[in-house]
């Protein structure tokens, strides 16, 4: 144990989460300052993106700052640092961070997606902050070597299913908009509309070939029109203020929570019309959970195998063993109902909402609400 | 006009039993229908972790079922009713797993054949190439034989095939290439792979053992039915598969850290065969001991004071008594010291000790007597003896549910450091406190079927990478003579992961030009 380095690492934390939150609303701001061009090519203006390069710039300094923090917290405790809850989250939204600067806005050039991506690292650093533990040795369960092994892997490919899951929200709303758009008579190409029914990689295809020229020319506002701008906001408002009244009962804290939902919600509102084109963010959203599946099926494993060492059975259906098997069942389901005809596009899309929001409840809730074997690391 | 539409029979027909056999099976086969049943699979494991489960927390669904905590006695009838206790022991879990595992193979037959079938088949000949989603020309002073055997080392990890003008549809000859059949084998690897999964768990439950047992220092404990405190033997695991072997605790060691959590407990255990000494070693967390093919796992452990109990001359009760833990570093227990006799000339009553044990005795500002911490630094136990006819310790019932409210409290309770004695009824029963010692709870497996698993884990993954990460991809190139030069069509289609193909063909067609300029 080395007080020092514990206190330098928590004030690197902060810092690191303050630059998550201000690189978030440059994103945001990013967006703002950006219109949709008469190619149907989203376009920032100067100042649109001089923020969003500032922005990226605060997201990657965050990244460098967090790994830091994590790595000297490792070194007071002398262990590895993702042993208890406050560990764990915080590592989640430094890995989707980090995927979400080089795969999305990166690898996919979807330099957009990454103030909400970054809004849900800031709310699992804020869970975070709301499980911290001062950081220490860890009870002898946890004394293994698979504890690198077993939940790095689950943590890391958490992380990625996160990003997943943006992606995948965002093509529901993007979908809906395509879709409502294409049905009023709107649009004027609307090559993309009802891509997912498709097939995503048949339509993605077109798109990439011509070397990111849009097919599909549709205004400005059309698909914001055909979404309402009091549903989004309002909406978010009232199931995270439920929630979040429901679990803390603190006025201030849901009033705070539900209006950042809200503003979430009018941004994505806003947003619609520049998000690339729903077959593009299917498409993403299965090669990120496609790539975090593994992971999983893998932490799954090591997890039967450190079991099997540390308690004598490798598995016992333990709440945290059920819950991440069916999580796994889920996003196996999206995997296969991607393939599926009938199943694709939208249906698939929501049994991926559906995963993570099970991959969501078998760690914060399987973890603090329901007693079983894995109820220990200083939550 | 109604009266003009063909005469229709009033019930639709009925469908044979082999009908029936043959719909049910191509509904079973539909990859909706497997979907459909791995939402069951997924609803029935998130009901399974917010309904507490008999094997893990039996006494949380007794008090459920009692309406003491959960929903209510009502609708914990219910759930009991459809199993909702023990879901994975439930016979409609069962079923679950069996018609999944029933389309499975519905599903696996017919792609196995076809996969086979593709194995021996060479990448076919191609037709319309102009109008595939990839398509280029390209120039060569070559000779059509000559720049399709030239660009043939271009395609770097396709199966290649030349196919002779006679076997295309245009009647000129083809260079026909294909990859990526990986994907198709890596899919059909991974699910096979839950065949070999379902039979190791299925031995493993079969043949398979699991036994909970607590011993004080200084006792042992005989591989067998009985002396376990709970036994889970799988349905083929007899009596006689037994290894008899002796497991004798010599020591057990627990250590914390500042903040009194634990930091390490280990057990010194000795094990004995046929009263001989055949290996000595150390259980703890994480690393359990292994001895003819079963383990030792440490799992609990708690504090066991030796107590003695004398009337007179005759002693009574001279044993460690196991306490269970309390909560807040306190520990309590208690203990059978007399089942008394109601015949005879020794008639005499029944007498329990009920036992709080404090690691790290003080008194609080309200004169409460509490624990520092866990560790035994200022031991000091708390005893009381009762006295009655029927204390029913003669049930087959643990010490602990002793009848107290049929007995009498001899006199106040015994504060005991170690080694310290005290007189209690007068002096007519002496109580001693002999030493203080632990015990250690361990867990005794036999799990057959782990390599099994194992193999399946790793068939699972090798499966899973290549079904998700390779891609199918065909392309052919047709040499075409125009005067002196030859045009060379090149053509590909990506039968998955469609956009990162574009990348591939430029790469490919790239690599096409290169060798026909520049037959090395």
């Amino acid at each position: 144990m080395n007080p020092q380095l514990a206190e330098t690492s928590n004030t690197l934390w902060n810092v690191a989460f303050l630059l998550y939150i201000v690189a978030m609303v440059c994103y945001f701001f990013r967006l703002a300052f950006t219109k949709v061009g008469v190619d149907g090519l989203p376009v920032s203006s100067r100042a649109g993106t001089r923020v969003g390069l500032v922005g990226t710039g605060l997201a990657l300094g965050g990244v460098a700052v967090h790994a830091v923090s994590v790595v000297q917290r490792g070194m007071a405790s002398g262990r590895v640092p993702w042993a208890n809850m406050f560990e764990y989250s915080s590592l989640m939204a430094l890995v989707a961070v980090a995927v979400g600067l080089v795969v999305v806005q990166r690898r996919f050039g979807y330099g957009h997606l990454m103030g909400f991506v970054l809004f849900v690292a800031v709310i699992a650093m804020t869970s975070a902050l709301l499980l911290y533990a001062e950081p220490g040795p860890v009870v002898p369960a946890l004394q293994s070597y698979w504890i690198k092994i077993h939940t790095s892997a689950a943590m890391a490919s958490s992380s990625i299913f996160m990003v997943g899951f943006v992606a995948t929200a965002l093509f529901l709303v993007k979908d809906t908009a395509e879709r409502r758009v294409a049905g009023s008579g709107a649009s004027f190409g609307g090559g993309t509309v009802g891509a997912a029914e498709a097939g995503a990689d048949t339509l993605a295809e077109g798109y990439e070939a011509d070397s990111g020229q849009f097919e599909e020319i549709a205004s400005a506002t059309a698909q914001r029109d055909v979404l309402s701008p009091v549903l989004f906001p309002v909406v978010p408002f009232l199931v995270v203020g439920a929630f979040t009244l429901a679990v803390w009962q603190l006025p201030v804290a849901t009033l705070i929570a539900a209006s950042a939902a809200a503003l979430l919600g009018a941004a994505t509102w806003y947003a619609v019309p520049l998000l690339p084109p729903a077959a593009r963010l299917d498409n993403l959203a299965y090669r990120v959970i496609a790539f975090a599946f593994p992971i999983w099926t893998f932490a799954v494993m090591a997890g039967a195998i450190w079991a099997e060492e540390a308690w004598g059975r490798y598995w016992g259906w333990d709440p945290k063993e059920t819950g991440s098997f069916f999580t796994w069942v889920l996003y196996a389901s999206y995997l296969h109902a991607r393939s599926t005809h009938g199943w694709r596009g939208r249906r698939a899309a929501w049994i991926g909402v559906i995963g993570f929001v099970a991959l969501m409840v078998t760690y914060y809730a399987v973890n603090l609400w329901v007693v079983g074997l894995h109820s220990y690391a200083g939550v | 006009m109604t009266a003009e539409a063909p005469a229709r029979p009033r019930l639709p027909e009925i469908p044979g039993p082999w009908q029936t056999a043959v719909r049910a099976w191509r509904v079973l086969r539909r990859m909706s229908t497997a979907l459909v049943l791995l939402f069951t699979l997924a609803a029935a494991s998130i009901l399974a972790t917010f309904v507490p489960q008999r094997p893990l927390v039996p006494t949380t669904v007794e008090e459920w079922l009692a309406g003491q905590a959960g929903p209510g006695a009502v609708v914990s009838e219910a759930f009991d009713w459809l199993g909702l206790f023990d879901v994975f022991g439930s016979v409609w879990f069962g079923v679950l797993v069996a018609l999944l595992f029933t389309s499975l193979t519905g599903c696996l037959i017919p792609r196995w054949r076809g996969f086979l079938r593709t194995l021996r088949k060479p990448p076919p000949a191609g037709r319309n190439l102009e109008r595939l989603t990839h398509s280029v020309e390209l120039r060569t002073t070559l000779g059509s034989e000559q720049a399709l055997a030239a660009a043939a080392p271009a395609l770097r990890g396709f199966r290649r095939r030349m196919v002779a003008p006679s076997d295309t549809a245009s009647g000129r000859p083809q260079l026909a290439a294909e990859r990526g059949r990986a994907r198709e084998a890596g899919s059909l690897v991974f699910h096979s792979a839950f065949y070999l999964l379902l039979l190791g768990a299925l031995i493993g439950k079969a043949f398979g053992f699991e036994g909970q047992i607590n011993i004080p220092e200084g006792s042992a404990f005989a591989d067998t039915r009985i002396a376990y405190d709970l036994a889970r033997p799988g349905r083929w695991f007899g009596l006689d598969d037994h290894r008899g072997f002796v497991v004798r605790l010599d020591d057990f060691d627990v250590r914390y850290y500042a903040n009194q959590v634990p930091r390490d407990f280990v057990s010194r255990v000795t094990v004995l065969e046929d009263g001989r000494e055949v290996r000595r070693g150390v259980t703890r967390v994480n690393h359990p001991l292994r001895h003819d093919g079963m383990k030792l796992y440490q799992v609990r452990f708690g504090m066991a004071p030796h107590i003695r109990v004398r009337a007179g001359d005759t002693v009574l009760f001279d044993e460690a008594v196991m306490l269970a833990d309390a909560g807040g570093g306190v520990w309590t227990g208690a203990a059978k010291v007399s089942l008394g006799s109601r015949t005879g000339e020794t008639r005499g009553p029944q007498i329990a000790l009920d036992l709080v044990f404090l690691p790290d005795a003080a008194v609080n500002d309200d004169g409460v007597p509490y624990s520092r911490s866990p560790e035994p630094r200022n031991p000091r136990l708390i005893a009381e003896l009762y006295v009655g006819d029927d204390l029913g310790l003669d049930r087959p019932a643990p010490a602990a549910r002793f009848d107290r409210a049929a007995g009498q409290v001899l006199g106040p309770p015994a504060i005991l450091p170690p080694g310290g004695q005290a007189a209690m009824a007068g002096g007519t029963l002496a109580l001693e406190f002999a030493e203080l010692r632990t015990w250690s709870g361990f867990q005794v497996s036999h799990a057959p079927g782990r390599l099994l698993l194992l193999a399946a884990a790793i068939l699972l993954l090798g499966g899973l990478l290549p079904s998700l990460y390779s891609a199918r991809r065909r392309v052919w190139l047709e040499a075409r003579p125009d005067g002196d030069r030859t045009t060379v069509v090149l053509a590909g289609v990506a039968l998955q992961r469609k956009p990162a193909f574009v990348d591939e063909f430029a790469r490919i067609s790239a690599a096409v030009r290169t060798a026909l300029e520049d037959p090395a």
